[in-house]
């Protein structure tokens, strides 16, 4: 077990409006896990996975992450942890207007000193792999949204992290490049073992995943888990969407 | 509605509306404690021998201080509204008519306006009689400040807030109609290099080629009076320096960033990856304020040293003239004692100099001419037992050598004159070579013409044509002369004439003494009785006071104008350069990296103004400070001005840095 998450809870706003977007929820994730975390808007997925990459910090509970309780460490060590070991795709990029697309994307490595050589290197495997090497010197304001989607994968998966977290990653995407970027990060979690947590409203990216776990207002509500067979674990989730309730039909009827 | 979107406003911008109103409220108090300070019944009353003068220059000086706050209120008021344009902007999107929102920027102007004039008004109420006590302590008049703003005077500032923040919010709210029509989004910078690079490589060599010429001004400035080269030195000294930094600024500095930037294993190594554009990126949006700040540095640097200079030199005539609180010659200095006795006065010091009065020639390189006439002389060790100030100011001997003292012919060049030759003396020895001083121990008025200090063995052998001894005093606290006997010793001023009948050669010509004043003063010269600093040093020091009372004010304000000014560029970040930050903290930049960056900003924003402003101010020194090493007190200003200006610069960084953290908890 890489990833332990202990009863957390997080609230936001003042004591009469607070806003309970976690109220407790507790989870573990397997070393080489692929987890898919669903539920409706507002029930909490960006929260979670923003507490459990030490972005924020719970109000309670613990998160233990390779046996290292990490609302125990300081900004700058979450800072350092944080850079060495986890990837980020943000829901909403959050990429650099200031630098053009290569140097967003060569940003983690050359944060961490890496030498040029291997960032070259690097860079250009991971355009090539994303279809995505004409952009390397366009300004990031003139990109479409679903060409910054990716340029931020490409970001978040140069330093090959060890655990990968990624907010609605396809949200922005047409579906060839969805697939090849789903593709890619299940490449990834099946050969290097990277951990994968990733949110989604999609059930087609879900069905990627190993598990998947439902949330709705702040709670866990339920969890299913990869038969092997991915039609079946698609029909799966999407049973489960229904029972939630807002579950989002457009994504159905536009991915498949 | 309107209440709540400009409450909301307000409190996004509190940090820097803060700043803005702290330093409105400055000047609004400073002008108001001006306005009010010249009809001030304890003003007058103190200080009547100053008449009208004092009141005068207070309210010309705040009338000029109230200008230049106005164009500063104009100028940075600007700022905030350019700050709102995605707010207005969005505003419009949802469907709210642009009156209304041109409404808002005016009303918002309005409260802030007001608000600087409360607290200026409260400012000025608190702070009139401290800064009355200030003044009073530089004048060094004993005398209680009484707090006093007339009805007038309430109604004078009351009337130009009215009208100055009228205008104000029409100002912005033009601005703000201007915004609405032009809806061009974030304008994109053109780099232009091929204009860049040359301007900026040009503007260096500019600036290269000013320092050159200062350099040479050092040593031109002497020929002031004969040549027009100084001064085209420094024409073109402040051209290049003025139009040098902004090519630099435009060119140079984006050039070397640029440079920087290219060279991947620097830039692509940690946070300097972003660091450099982010800086380029703040850099271009701060050419023409750092450009404006840093001329404007320079400017009150330059007024600093002139002021300084320009004391100095009066201080320097006034100690000339003056040497001694009280100084006689033998036919008076028993009258003055008898005086003196009557008095209460604490005598500190007393001195006695024989001195020697013969004829002299010599040819004059200042008037081009041979010059004939009586010379008082006295000897090298009697000149050195006198008081050390008596001969700070003129050339240093030895016991060897000759000193000539005579009037200096321009107010700031008191000690470069070269050494004069050949002045013969009747009956003595020539003398080669004398230095040259202006500096006349027991002041310039206590006899006529020039004097000269000789060696002792020179001066026991001249023979004299009429022999005199100079008596001074120094006291403690004045000699404390009543009107009366002053009007007693009246009669005294004038000891002797001596007139003198030139023949062909030096020495056929004699002096004649007469005790009597002779009808006709053709060739006639007359010895002063006595010699009184008495109100003069009263005048001299309060003046001194009041001038370092405005200049001390003006700097400040100066100081705190532009400091301001700076920190608000430096807080007010676009949108989208504060979310930047925001970002890179979230893939994992640490905190003090972050910090790192915002710390840069500052030191570049606020360290290279004062830079290029101590280079320019340079020249400055080279105006006034003929033939000498830069003195340590010029050093002191310039240190305490470069301190306070820091001071804002560690003020700004932390404010800034404030300001972003509270967006990384959002
Ligand atoms: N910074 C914040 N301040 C206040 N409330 C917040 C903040 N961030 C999230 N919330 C609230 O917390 C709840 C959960 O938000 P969260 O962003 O985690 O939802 P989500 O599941 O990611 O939704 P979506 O599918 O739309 O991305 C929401 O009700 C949201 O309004
Ligand atoms: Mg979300």
């Amino acid at each position: 077990m890489q990833i332990a998450v202990k009863n957390i809870s997080k609230d936001f706003g003042k004591k009469r409006s607070a806003v309970h977007a976690i109220k407790d929820i507790s989870l573990e994730v397997e070393h080489g896990e692929f987890l898919g975390i669903m539920g409706p808007s507002g029930a909490g997925k960006t929260t979670l996975l923003n507490m459990i990459s030490t972005n924020e910090r719970p109000d309670h509970g613990q998160i233990i992450i390779d046996g290292l309780d990490l609302t125990q460490l300081h900004d700058r060590e979450q800072a350092k942890y944080r850079r060495n070991k986890m990837g980020f795709i943000y829901q909403s990029f959050e990429l650099l207007d200031s630098l053009n697309v290569k140097e967003n994307v060569i940003l983690p490595l050359a944060l961490n000193r890496s030498n040029k050589k291997l960032i070259e290197e690097r860079f250009d495997y991971m355009m090539n792999l994303l279809n995505i090497e004409g952009l390397s010197h366009r300004a990031v304001d003139e990109l479409s949204l679903g060409q910054r989607q990716i340029v931020a994968a490409a970001r978040a998966l140069i330093n090959r992290p060890e655990i990968l977290f990624a907010d609605e990653p396809t949200g922005s995407l047409d579906s060839k490049s969805a697939t090849i970027l789903l593709n890619y990060m299940q490449m990834i979690n099946q050969k290097e073992k990277t951990t994968i947590l990733m949110a989604t409203h999609d059930s087609f990216t879900a069905s990627y995943c190993s598990r998947v776990v439902f949330i709705k207002d702040g709670v866990v509500f339920s969890e299913v888990i990869n038969p092997g067979n991915r039609d079946k674990f698609f029909e799966q989730i999407i049973n489960m969407q229904r029972t939630i309730g807002g579950g989002d039909y457009f994504n159905v009827s536009k991915n498949y | 509605m309107y209440r709540k979107i400009i409450r909301r406003s307000l409190s996004n911008m509190r940090d820097s509306y803060l700043i803005y109103i702290l330093a409105c409220s400055f000047a609004i108090g400073i002008f108001g404690i001006l306005e009010s300070m010249g009809d001030n019944p304890s003003l007058h009353f103190a200080l009547h021998m100053w008449d009208s003068f004092i009141s005068d220059v207070t309210s010309i000086m705040s009338g000029l201080f109230a200008f230049c706050a106005f164009v500063y209120m104009i100028y940075v008021g600007g700022f905030f509204i350019k700050q709102q344009r995605n707010e207005f902007l969005t505003f419009e999107k949802l469907g709210m008519q642009r009156w209304v929102i041109v409404m808002i920027s005016f009303l918002q102007t309005i409260i802030v306006q007001a608000l600087a004039w409360l607290i200026g008004m409260v400012l000025m109420l608190i702070f009139q009689k401290f800064m009355g006590m200030l003044l009073f302590y530089l004048m060094r008049v004993r005398f209680n400040f009484e707090m006093h703003v007339s009805l007038t005077n309430l109604w004078f500032l009351i009337q130009v807030f009215l009208v100055s923040t009228l205008i104000l919010s029409i100002v912005n709210a033009i601005k703000t109609i201007r915004i609405l029509q032009k809806k061009k989004r974030r304008i994109i910078i053109k780099t232009r290099w091929w204009l860049r690079i040359p301007a900026g490589i040009f503007g260096f060599v500019l600036l290269l080629s000013a320092q050159f010429c200062t350099a040479m001004l050092f040593k031109d400035i002497r020929m002031l009076g004969y040549s027009s080269k100084p001064l085209t030195e420094v024409f073109y000294i402040m051209t290049a320096d003025i139009f040098g930094t902004y090519l630099v600024y435009f060119g140079f500095l984006p050039f070397v960033l640029n440079i920087l930037e290219r060279v991947h294993s620097l830039s692509y190594s940690g946070v300097n990856i972003f660091s450099f554009k982010y800086m380029k990126d703040r850099l271009f949006q701060n050419i023409s304020i750092l450009w404006f700040v840093t001329e404007l540095s320079a400017l009150a640097l330059a007024l600093l040293t002139f002021c300084y200079f320009g004391y100095q030199a009066v201080h320097q005539n006034y100690n000339n003239a003056y040497p001694f609180e009280l100084a006689a010659n033998k036919d008076t200095v028993r009258v003055i004692k008898d005086e003196l006795k009557k008095t209460d006065s604490k005598v500190k010091g007393t001195y006695k100099t024989p001195v020697k009065i013969n004829l002299v020639s010599y040819y004059s390189k200042n008037t081009q001419s041979y010059i004939r006439q009586p010379m008082t002389f006295m000897s090298y060790s009697d000149y050195m037992s006198l008081p050390k100030r008596m001969h700070k100011g003129n050339a240093k001997i030895n016991s060897h050598q000759y000193l000539k003292i005579d009037y200096s012919s321009s107010t700031f060049r008191y000690d470069s004159e070269p050494d004069e030759h050949n002045i013969q003396v009747k009956n003595s020895p020539m003398i080669q070579t004398a230095r040259t001083g202006s500096s006349f121990p027991y002041g310039s008025s206590m006899h006529f013409g020039p004097m000269m200090i000789v060696p002792d063995k020179y001066y026991t052998k001249m023979p004299a044509e009429v022999e005199d001894t100079f008596y001074g005093w120094d006291f403690k606290k004045g000699d404390r002369l009543s009107r009366g006997q002053l009007k007693r010793l009246n009669s005294y001023r004038d000891a002797y004439f001596m007139k003198v009948d030139f023949k062909s050669s030096l020495s056929k010509s004699s002096i004649e003494v007469m005790k009597k004043e002779p009808h006709k003063y053709e060739d006639t010269y007359t010895q002063a009785g006595f010699l009184r600093q008495g109100s003069i040093k009263k005048r001299f020091k309060q003046g001194g006071g009041f001038y370092l009372f405005i200049v001390a004010l003006f700097s400040v304000a100066l100081l705190v104008a532009l400091g301001s000014v700076l920190t608000l560029r430096v807080l007010l970040r676009d949108d989208y350069q504060s979310r930047q930050l925001r970002t890179l903290q979230k893939i994992g930049v640490e905190e003090s990296e972050i910090k790192g960056i915002i710390r840069r900003e500052n030191t570049l924003t606020f360290v290279i103004p004062i830079i290029f402003a101590l280079v320019q101010s340079y020249a400055a020194i080279a105006m006034f400070d003929v033939g000498r090493h830069i003195s340590k007190n010029i050093i002191l200003i310039y240190g305490g001005y470069v301190i306070l200006y820091g001071l804002f610069g560690i003020i700004s960084y932390q404010v800034s840095w404030r300001s972003v953290k509270q967006k990384f908890s959002l």
